[in-house]
């Protein structure tokens, strides 16, 4: 993992506190479907991993896990959010922040 | 390697963005800034480079180069951002040097002028006077050209502990 990801990670974006995102973000219907096809073509390559012969012992820690979802939806601040679908693509009105 | 979905959209924004109008606001703290500069290449000739952003919208490169025949030689920089860089009129993220340099630094770089410009990546311009980045050739340089159309305007300033990125992108519909 690249040290700045890590970092990120282990302290849970608090350095991006201050940050704002307002606007539209349209998405085509294709790119829904090819992130779908994404979605789906990464659980199959996770299904597809062989499972240990044997129990592997716990991590003695781990250092830069996925941030907790909790803690980071609690740093987020949604102001508006608003979904609508159109001809061939759907959109996202979105005015949030983090804290 | 990339997902394909992001793969798509690097290649065509406007297909699978198009009728996107996005303002972000993204202030980069002390900290985050300089784990990214710790990140930097092992083959960099710099022994060390601290970014100190300060209130007043300026900030501190404080650095220490190894330089042919000098050694090592540590300044601490003062620079100015400029203003917004917009498309296709004004492309150069431009910061002012208003402090910093000693009695020969400046007629050394001014002599220096040509050889500074072949070492440094395309894209990236420095005198005496100022640091000039060119975003379009910075990002195509990185494969990331296709982009340089949806940013309408961009712009850093400078807080008490903080670099502040604004950035409009607009990805019109085809």
């Amino acid at each position: 993992m690249h040290p700045v990801q890590k970092h990120l990670f282990d302290t849970n974006f608090k350095d991006l506190a201050g940050t704002r995102i307002e606007g539209t973000i349209a998405l085509s219907d294709e790119l829904i479907n090819l992130g779908i096809m994404d979605f789906l073509t990464g659980l199959k390559n996770g299904a597809a991993s062989p499972a240990p012969e044997a129990p592997s012992p716990a991590p003695a820690a781990a250092p830069s896990a996925l941030p907790d979802p909790k803690q980071m939806l609690a740093m987020l601040n949604v102001e508006t959010l608003k979904f609508r679908s159109e001809a061939g693509r759907i959109v996202v009105d979105v005015k949030a922040g983090i804290a | 390697m990339l997902p394909l979905t992001l793969t798509k959209v690097l290649k065509d924004p406007h297909q699978y963005l198009g009728g996107t109008d996005l303002k972000i606001t993204l202030p980069v703290s002390r900290t985050l800034l300089n784990e990214v500069l710790a990140a930097r290449p092992a083959d960099v000739p710099v022994n060390e480079l601290l970014i100190d952003p300060e209130a007043g919208n300026s900030f501190n490169l404080h650095l220490d180069v190894k330089a042919p025949l000098i050694g090592s030689v540590k300044r601490k920089i003062t620079f100015e951002p400029g203003p917004a860089v917009t498309f296709p009129g004004q492309p150069w993220l431009h910061f002012e040097i208003t402090d910093g340099f000693r009695l020969l630094d400046k007629p050394i770089i001014k002599l220096m002028q040509g050889q500074i410009a072949d070492r440094l990546p395309k894209g990236i311009e420095l005198t005496s006077d100022h640091l000039r980045l060119h975003v379009p050739a910075l990002l195509t340089s990185a494969g990331y050209q296709t982009l340089v159309p949806l940013i309408k305007s961009l712009r850093l300033t400078s807080e008490a502990n903080a670099l502040v990125l604004n950035v409009h992108f607009v990805a019109e519909q085809n």
